[in-house]
């Protein structure tokens, strides 16, 4: 399916979690390379450059966060957080951290591959290109800053266009409510958390078929939203 | 309230001795001394069954003063004429004593016998939460050591549609086996008091859907109606743990109610608050039930629609971790609806898009 053979990072101190993984992976045609611990595995992320690098929260010698603020200082290869803890601050705190997303153990194996594919594709995207989003019901072109729906042009505000932009720009994944904020407000604006439930309202009124169950503009309650395309 | 205000079992006895000398002194035209002693005597019992030793013994010695100093002959001084009156003082001050050391007595055995009650309620959630553990857990278990155990062992002589199907079970039982465990853990977060919420402003609407999204799968064997007003403000909540409390009665009705009925999901605003709903119209329950299965592990109808009779318990510790209600009623026409209260606080601001340059 991936014909590149794209390569993946698992640092993961539990061997059964890390022998189901391989086995899956390695299926899907990843190359894997495993890290027991986080010391291995910052190392290990250095001296092999893998295209995507998966990262346990829980990691008996240091924090997964340690992990992903050491492979942050020098690479953007995108990371995927597992964790296994419920509370939405751990996850905030990875995402601040640099990771590009997050999957809560127990997972299904279906929903890691669509994080990973997105993360592959994240990595490789080219700036400026395939700046139009096909969804469901309309089709919006950022470039263009055009939306039309059902054959008829749909009017975004600025602001709408911009949050639809800073979810595309990472689109498959989660963007945290802080990052959209600062991106789209500015960093004076941070915690202006209501901003983004008015206008993400808006824009699944404008954007979603069924805007109370949204199948592109997804929320991450407490953590962050995320545009869904495809999959 | 007396260990922390000491000095108010002091304020009370003053209070005592006063009043004690008011009805005295109306009473002096018409009645002996004996009775008016009598007076002071209730003022002193009064005192020392509410208050400790300290406020008892200043009652009886402030009404010995008191009856002495305005009562007793020569009247307007402290001697007495009539040693039998030192009886009567003396008798004032032993009832004060005999009293607050009795009622004293009550107060530490019912502290103590307080302290028992609650271990022993400690010890029956104990026992409740493991007995329903082992049950809930022991059947998953077995279907997962089954089939897995079948599949490790003998896979290769089964069919794949087989192979898949056993897979799929364990699937299955693993899915429920982890949101057991997930109810125990948060049930036992907002028992002792550890979750602090994380209140942020949050769409009702957009909490409805994430639930809906997340349990559509469940869901389906129902037929899902919404009714959410466009207008319903924002509220100040901890998003995560309100999406888990509406989770909680929505998986309870499509558990509880026979499929193909309606559940209808219906936010309303009040005056000041939100009231959630969700509606179903296949269930029902006894009148004297409707407040019981909101107890821990209690279950509306016995066992065989399986949870663990956690999903109510935990949304009213949520709701009320909020400071909102949570209860259940008998809809008229049949069915039971499950509701719960979030507070409205005045909305923030969201300044106005400058007219944008899309004019056209």
């Amino acid at each position: 399916m991936t014909g590149a053979r794209s390569s993946i990072l698992l640092v993961e101190d539990e061997p059964e979690i890390r022998r189901f993984l391989r086995a899956t992976l390695a299926a899907e045609g990843y190359r894997v390379v495993e890290s027991p611990s986080g010391r291995r595995g910052s190392i290990d992320a250095a001296t092999h450059k893998p295209d995507l690098a998966i990262v346990d929260l829980g990691l008996p010698d240091f924090d997964g966060v340690e992990v992903i603020r050491r492979i942050r200082e020098w690479s953007a290869m995108p990371i995927l957080v597992l964790s296994a803890r419920v509370h939405e601050r751990s996850k905030i705190d990875a995402l601040d951290a640099g990771a590009d997303d997050y999957v809560t153990k127990p997972f299904a194996v279906g929903e890691l591959l669509a994080r990973i594919r997105a993360g592959l594709r994240h990595g490789v995207r080219r700036p400026g290109g395939g700046a139009v989003l096909e969804l469901e019901d309309a089709t919006v072109d950022l470039d263009r800053r055009k939306a039309t729906r059902g054959g008829a042009e749909v009017h975004l505000t600025p602001i709408e266009l911009r949050l639809l932009s800073a979810l595309a720009r990472h689109a498959g994944m989660v963007v945290t409510q802080r990052q959209l904020l600062t991106e789209v407000w500015g960093p004076t604006h941070a915690a202006d958390t209501h901003y983004l439930r008015i206008y993400m309202k808006q824009l699944r009124d404008k954007l979603e078929k069924d805007p109370i169950r949204p199948r592109h503009l997804r929320t991450e309650t407490g953590v962050g939203y995320r545009l869904v395309i495809g999959d | 309230m007396e260990r922390r205000y000491p000095w108010a079992g002091f304020a009370w006895a003053a209070v005592a001795v006063a009043a004690c000398t008011g009805v005295g002194l109306a009473m002096r035209a018409r009645f002996d001394l004996v009775n008016i002693a009598m007076v002071y005597v209730l003022g002193v019992v009064v005192v020392a069954l509410r208050h400790a030793r300290g406020p008892a013994i200043a009652t009886a010695v402030l009404c010995v003063l008191a009856f002495d100093f305005l009562f007793v002959p020569p009247r307007g001084t402290l001697t007495v004429d009539d040693a039998q009156y030192l009886l009567t003082f003396a008798i004032l001050v032993a009832i004060a004593l005999v009293i607050s050391h009795l009622t004293g007595d009550v107060r530490r055995r019912a502290r103590a016998l307080a302290a028992l009650e609650m271990e022993a309620e400690t010890e029956r959630i104990r026992a409740t939460l493991l007995a329903s553990i082992s049950h809930d857990l022991r059947t998953p278990l077995a279907v997962m050591t089954g089939a897995s155990s079948t599949l490790a062992e003998r896979g290769e002589k089964l069919a794949a549609g087989e192979r898949a199907a056993l897979a799929k079970s364990i699937l299955d039982q693993a899915r429920e086996m982890s949101e057991h465990v997930a109810k125990v853990l948060q049930m036992t977060r907002l028992e002792t008091g550890s979750l602090v919420l994380e209140r942020d402003w949050a769409s009702i609407a957009e909490i409805a859907g994430t639930v809906l999204g997340r349990l559509a799968e469940r869901l389906a064997t129902h037929r899902v109606m919404l009714e959410i007003p466009e207008d319903v403000p924002l509220v100040r909540v901890d998003a995560a743990l309100v999406e888990q409390a509406l989770a909680n009665l929505m998986e309870n009705a499509a558990r509880h109610t026979p499929p193909g009925t309606v559940v209808r999901l219906r936010v309303e605003r009040a005056a000041d608050e939100i009231i959630v709903s969700v509606e179903n119209f296949g269930g029902d329950l006894p009148r004297a039930d409707l407040e019981r299965i909101f107890a821990k592990f209690e279950r509306g109808v016995a066992e065989s629609s399986g949870g663990m009779g956690l999903g109510l318990a935990i949304c009213r510790a949520i709701v009320r971790l909020h400071g909102g209600r949570a209860w259940a009623e008998r809809i008229a026409g049949g069915g039971i609806a499950f509701r719960f209260t979030l507070a409205l606080e005045p909305a923030p601001l969201v300044p106005a898009e400058p007219a944008s340059a899309e004019a056209r």
